[in-house]
């Protein structure tokens, strides 16, 4: 099966619910997902379909009170009962799809509204408060437990509704999105990209853990960085491996490539490094450790000497090797590993030029980044993020003053989404602030002009 | 292998490179022995560049004015090429691009069609990212200037393929006949395009959007992207995507911008009431000097005396900001302060851009599914 492509078992994806919010699942085979009080599903009804499938949560022939879908008691609150999965031919996101005024009967959206009468303008509503609907919260609760469809529910809130017929059409559709996103049963499986990751992770409110990064941000930082296939590119990330992810995605696609060339050494100032993240990607632990090199700071910069490894171990040729016996043979092959994971660290801190330096970390960069760059060869870019302008400014001023680095240029992006509605575009009315601040320059080699 | 898709070292013979001059002037040069790059700021023998490590600075003395001028040998990127490129086209810049390619998770296993080809700057980031671009540009002339670029730089050789068609009309199928670079053998009878992205650059999009669903990719999520100007063509798109069962449709607009990074010079109120001080002291003491002179002698020693008393309190002026003098911005006798300035001129609208997603086939393999399952099942 092709993760890339289809919903695959154990892949991470992103389930977003009928509120927007996104949730991150693991798919294991024979297992089920709860996604609250939209319902559950299982795991098997799901795969195989294309990524970016819409489900709904139905149950099928049931009456409250069966034992199979027992109804939620105040008592058993958590337990969602698991229902059937079926895939919305017709995906009414209504983002996407709010219709004209004009031609509103004519779709099947939003049924629900296609016999229902609206009114010009909302000279006669008025505001009753929760008095105007007839139908109490114990009620609904009542129709929830009989498990009847949402989109009936809906309809049966909206005929109790004591003056819905005094709202404008474009009211009626507002009031119809917050209901379905309240009590619609629909799902959508997609694949986890990095920009889908960063969303999720800012929804949950782990800005500061991803220091404030945005998507358009993220993106430029890759392109400028001029992040592909098969370069070696020297990183420290400080998002929890977001950076690296996204930079993975790039480089090899979503999945493990038997062809892979490219390598991302990642430095790190604490003991071990954080890449919490790419737990969630479709990369095997065996490429990982292939691909992402990583090296603490105090490894990069005071290497151990080919000396120091070597008096420690030194490789035997083949034929001794064979002559061990079986237990030597077994500490041989464990100091081996030992002795080539140190040649390898040796290679990508010493002998290599890179590609390009990508750093999103919280150190002093005025200081970092002049010595980072002594690894990196010339005509390649140099790019840093940062939450913070002033940071980035204060090493522009340092990178000019320094020959090596060629025309330093903090960069800013924002991206403003509009309400995407016909006849209704216009800005969104509130968004996130923030996104951070880039800086790139290219590592270049001053001649002196005495010669 | 094209100069976009490999990293090389060493500048060689024949190599297209990029000579920065300076921010605004970075030109696209292929190296020959035989040739010079002329500047105002010196003339740069290739000979002398082949042969250097790419992130060079190449200096020379000018005979005239016997002054050291230089520039840097750059190996092309897209975004530099973007900034050195001739100009067909309104281009796609650095944020517009890289927020596009982002959303539409574009990766090593991407397919992308492009249309209109335009001056080239897009495809170049396209390539250097996807797996295989399909670029359409339906202007004889510029479609014929892409090709040559596209294959001066060893794009079409990899992994671009430039046709010469107005997709509005003709749409995206390429086939036998087809002024295309596709390789004739590859064409026959109609080419497997299966798109996962697609960007349209078009005057009229909404032409375009019918005919995507032939070419773009029948399994998994498909993104699109169309990039106007005017919101009266976003209405009109967003109306065919709705038509042709593009969800999740979503506007945005980018706004890009660059930074100066300047100094301002600490000026301090104490410093100013000093100066203010400084002036008033040396106005009394003129006049004082004055007076007693005018009771002492006539108006000629008058004169004297002031040249002289002149002479000296200027130099004891006291002046913190240096007024008058040519100060340089940083010069180190002042304090500054580092500031961030926005270009003088910033690009405040590009174009809308309309994403949308597509979903060709909603159904599963359930025997392969179920075999999937057994063969899990059976293991444990």
């Amino acid at each position: 099966m092709d993760p890339l492509k289809e919903i695959a078992f154990d892949q991470h994806v992103i389930v977003t619910l009928p509120s927007e919010k996104g949730k991150i699942v693991e798919l294991k085979a024979n297992g089920s997902v709860s996604l609250g009080k939209f319902g559950a599903f299982y795991v098997n009804d799901v795969v195989g379909y294309p990524l970016g499938t819409k489900f709904e949560i139905y149950y099928e022939d049931q009456v409250a009170g069966t034992e199979e879908y027992a109804p939620l008691t105040k008592r058993d609150t958590k337990k969602v009962p698991i229902g059937k999965v079926r895939v919305l031919e017709r995906d009414t996101s209504l983002a996407s799809s709010a219709p004209n005024v004009s031609t509103r009967e004519g779709t099947a959206d939003n049924v629900e509204l296609a016999n229902v009468k609206s009114s010009e303008n909302n000279r006669d509503l008025i505001n009753l408060g929760s008095e105007i609907q007839k139908m109490s919260a114990s009620e609904i609760e009542e129709l929830k437990k009989q498990s009847m469809s949402s989109n009936e529910i809906i309809s049966r809130i909206i005929e109790s509704h004591g003056s819905f017929d005094k709202k404008t059409v474009h009211s009626q559709e507002k009031y119809l999105k917050r209901k379905k996103q309240k009590f619609n049963k629909e799902f959508t499986i997609d694949y986890l990209s990095s920009s889908a990751l960063l969303d999720f992770l800012i929804e949950k409110g782990d800005i500061q853990r991803v220091l404030d990064l945005s998507e358009e941000t993220m993106g430029m930082l890759l392109n400028l960085a001029n992040v592909r296939a098969n370069g070696t590119y020297l990183c420290m990330d400080e998002t929890g491996g977001l950076v690296v992810y996204a930079m993975m995605e790039r480089m090899f696609g979503g999945t493990d490539c038997a062809d892979a060339v490219g390598t991302i050494v990642v430095l790190h100032e604490n003991e071990h490094a954080n890449l919490d993240l790419l737990k969630f990607s479709n990369y095997s632990e065996q490429f990982i450790g292939e691909r992402i090199v990583t090296v603490s700071l105090l490894d990069f910069f005071e290497p151990a000497r080919v000396e120091e490894i070597e008096s420690r171990f030194q490789p035997l040729p083949k034929e001794e090797v064979f002559a061990l016996k079986a237990g030597k043979k077994n500490t041989y092959y464990r100091k081996l590993k030992w002795y080539k994971t140190q040649m390898r660290l040796l290679k990508y801190t010493t002998d290599v030029a890179h590609d390009g330096l990508v750093v999103a970390s919280t150190l002093y960069l005025p200081e970092l980044i002049p010595l980072l760059s002594d690894r990196v060869h010339g005509s390649r870019p140099v790019v840093c993020y940062s939450q913070f302008k002033e940071t980035l400014l204060e090493l522009s001023h340092v990178l000019y003053a320094d020959l090596r680095f060629l025309a330093p240029t903090i960069y800013e992006t924002r991206c403003r989404p509009y309400q995407t509605i016909r006849g209704k575009l216009h800005p969104l009315m509130t968004m996130r602030g923030g996104g951070g601040y880039l800086l790139c320059a290219h590592r270049v080699i001053p001649t002196d002009p005495e010669k | 292998m094209s100069c976009f898709s490999e990293y090389r070292d060493i500048v060689q013979e024949g190599e297209l490179v990029l000579l920065w001059v300076s921010r605004d002037n970075i030109r696209p040069v292929v190296m020959d022995h035989k040739e010079t790059f002329n500047t105002r700021y010196g003339s740069f023998a290739h000979a002398d560049i082949i042969g250097k490590p790419y992130g060079s600075q190449i200096g020379v003395m000018t005979k005239s004015s016997n002054k050291f001028g230089f520039v840097h040998v750059l190996q092309p990127t897209p975004e530099l090429w973007t900034h050195s490129l001739p100009h067909r086209t309104q281009i796609v810049y650095t944020p517009d691009s890289s927020y596009i390619m982002q959303r539409l998770n574009c990766g090593p296993r991407s397919v992308v069609i492009e249309a209109g080809t335009g001056s080239g700057s897009f495809s170049h980031a396209f390539a250097r990212s996807v797996q295989k671009v399909y670029s359409y540009e339906f202007h004889e002339v510029r479609y014929q200037q892409a090709f040559k670029e596209f294959e001066d730089h060893g794009l079409l050789r990899e992994n671009v393929t430039l046709t010469h068609r107005d997709v509005c009309q003709d749409g995206f199928t390429i086939k036998d006949g087809d002024t295309t670079s596709m390789p004739l053998q590859e064409r026959e009878p109609t080419a497997e395009i299966g798109a996962t992205a697609i960007f349209l650059d078009l005057p009229a999009p909404w032409d375009a959007i019918p005919h995507l669903s032939k070419v773009i990719a029948q399994e998994g999520k498909v993104g699109l992207c169309c990039f106007s100007p005017c919101i009266e063509q976003v209405d009109k798109t967003l109306e065919v995507m709705e038509k042709h069962g593009w969800i999740n449709v979503q506007m945005v607009e980018i706004q890009g911008r660059r930074y100066e990074s300047r100094r301002q010079m600490v000026r301090t109120l104490d410093d100013a009431l000093n100066r203010l001080r400084d002036i008033k002291r040396r106005k009394l003491e003129g006049t004082e000097r004055r007076q007693r002179a005018l009771e002492a002698v006539g108006p000629e020693a008058v004169a004297e005396e002031m040249a002289r008393v002149r002479a000296v309190t200027e130099k004891s002026k006291f002046n913190p900001f240096g007024k008058g003098s040519r100060v340089k911005e940083g010069d180190e006798h002042y304090t500054w302060k580092q500031v961030t300035k926005v270009e003088a001129e910033i690009k405040s609208h590009t174009s809308y851009l309309t994403f949308a997603f597509k979903v060709m086939d909603r159904t599963r393999d359930s025997d392969k599914v179920d075999k999937i399952l057994a063969s899990i099942n059976g293991e444990s």
